[in-house]
């Protein structure tokens, strides 16, 4: 239970720290500090047990983008959008990789099979596909 | 509704912060105690934790100054007290934000009816 609430805490601060890019170093460690700080002190004076009264702390201190602007603002730096189009590129390169390995499998299975069938007739020129029928609207 | 919201971030910009420094005008506070107060102000409060970058610009510039203490309930809470340039620029405000106020209230017409 202790652990959980650590979690929430430390996923909390997490979620700060990664927008606070920019500000320097010490003023990003002192405001982590002193929210660390805010939360501990909730937590010891007004004897929060459950993970749920804890929420409602983290809620009061406002969500992460809402501290980091703030944090930005007084610094006089601008937030960065945080990673996610690197995120968002992965899918992509994975798609491409997988068609590059079905194209290979695929051109190997048909030399393979051109050239253990030599003396039938060469293998019909590769089927054109009707073209897609459109859709009339 | 974006306009409100809008409207109460510009008005909070620049007045806020000397809100912060009559907190601590006439004794030290610590950190939870000054977001507390404030948070209880609905015109205010922008998430308790806006607050915690403010009181460490107001630090930086030399208005406030603080001081870790050891607390007899828990882990040691930060301490903020007015520094004499603090307590000028309070002051100043006061006065600035007196006429200010009366000028705004004159062209807008929210004065008292006198």
């Amino acid at each position: 239970m202790k652990t959980r609430q650590n979690d929430v805490v430390a996923e909390y601060l997490g979620e700060i720290d990664q927008r606070l890019a920019g500000i320097p170093v010490l003023q990003r460690r002192e405001l982590l500090a002193d929210l660390e700080a805010h939360i501990a002190a909730e937590r010891a004076e007004r004897n929060l047990a459950s993970e749920g009264e804890l929420i409602e702390v983290l809620e009061r201190l406002g969500s992460p983008e809402v501290v980091a602007a703030a944090a930005h603002e007084e610094a006089g730096t601008r937030p960065k959008p945080p990673a996610p189009p690197h995120r968002r590129l992965w899918p992509w390169f994975a798609g491409a990789a997988a068609v590059l390995v079905v194209l290979v499998v695929c051109s190997f299975f048909l030399f393979f099979a051109q050239s253990s069938s030599n003396e039938q007739a060469p293998a019909e020129p590769a089927v054109t596909a009707p073209p897609a029928v459109e859709p009339t609207s | 509704m974006a306009d409100v919201s809008q409207l109460s971030t510009s008005l909070r910009r620049g007045t806020l912060e000397f809100c912060v420094l009559s907190l601590v005008e006439l004794e030290d506070r610590y950190g939870n105690e000054i977001v507390r107060r404030l948070g209880e102000e609905p015109n205010l409060a922008a998430g308790e934790g806006t607050i915690y970058p403010l009181l460490s610009r107001l630090r930086r510039s030399g208005w406030l100054e603080s001081k870790w203490v050891e607390s007899p309930s828990g882990p040691p809470r930060r301490y903020y007290g007015l520094t004499s340039d603090g307590r000028s620029a309070l002051a100043h405000f006061r006065t600035e934000w007196v006429s200010f106020r009366q000028t705004v209230d004159r062209l807008v017409g929210t004065g008292e009816a006198a």
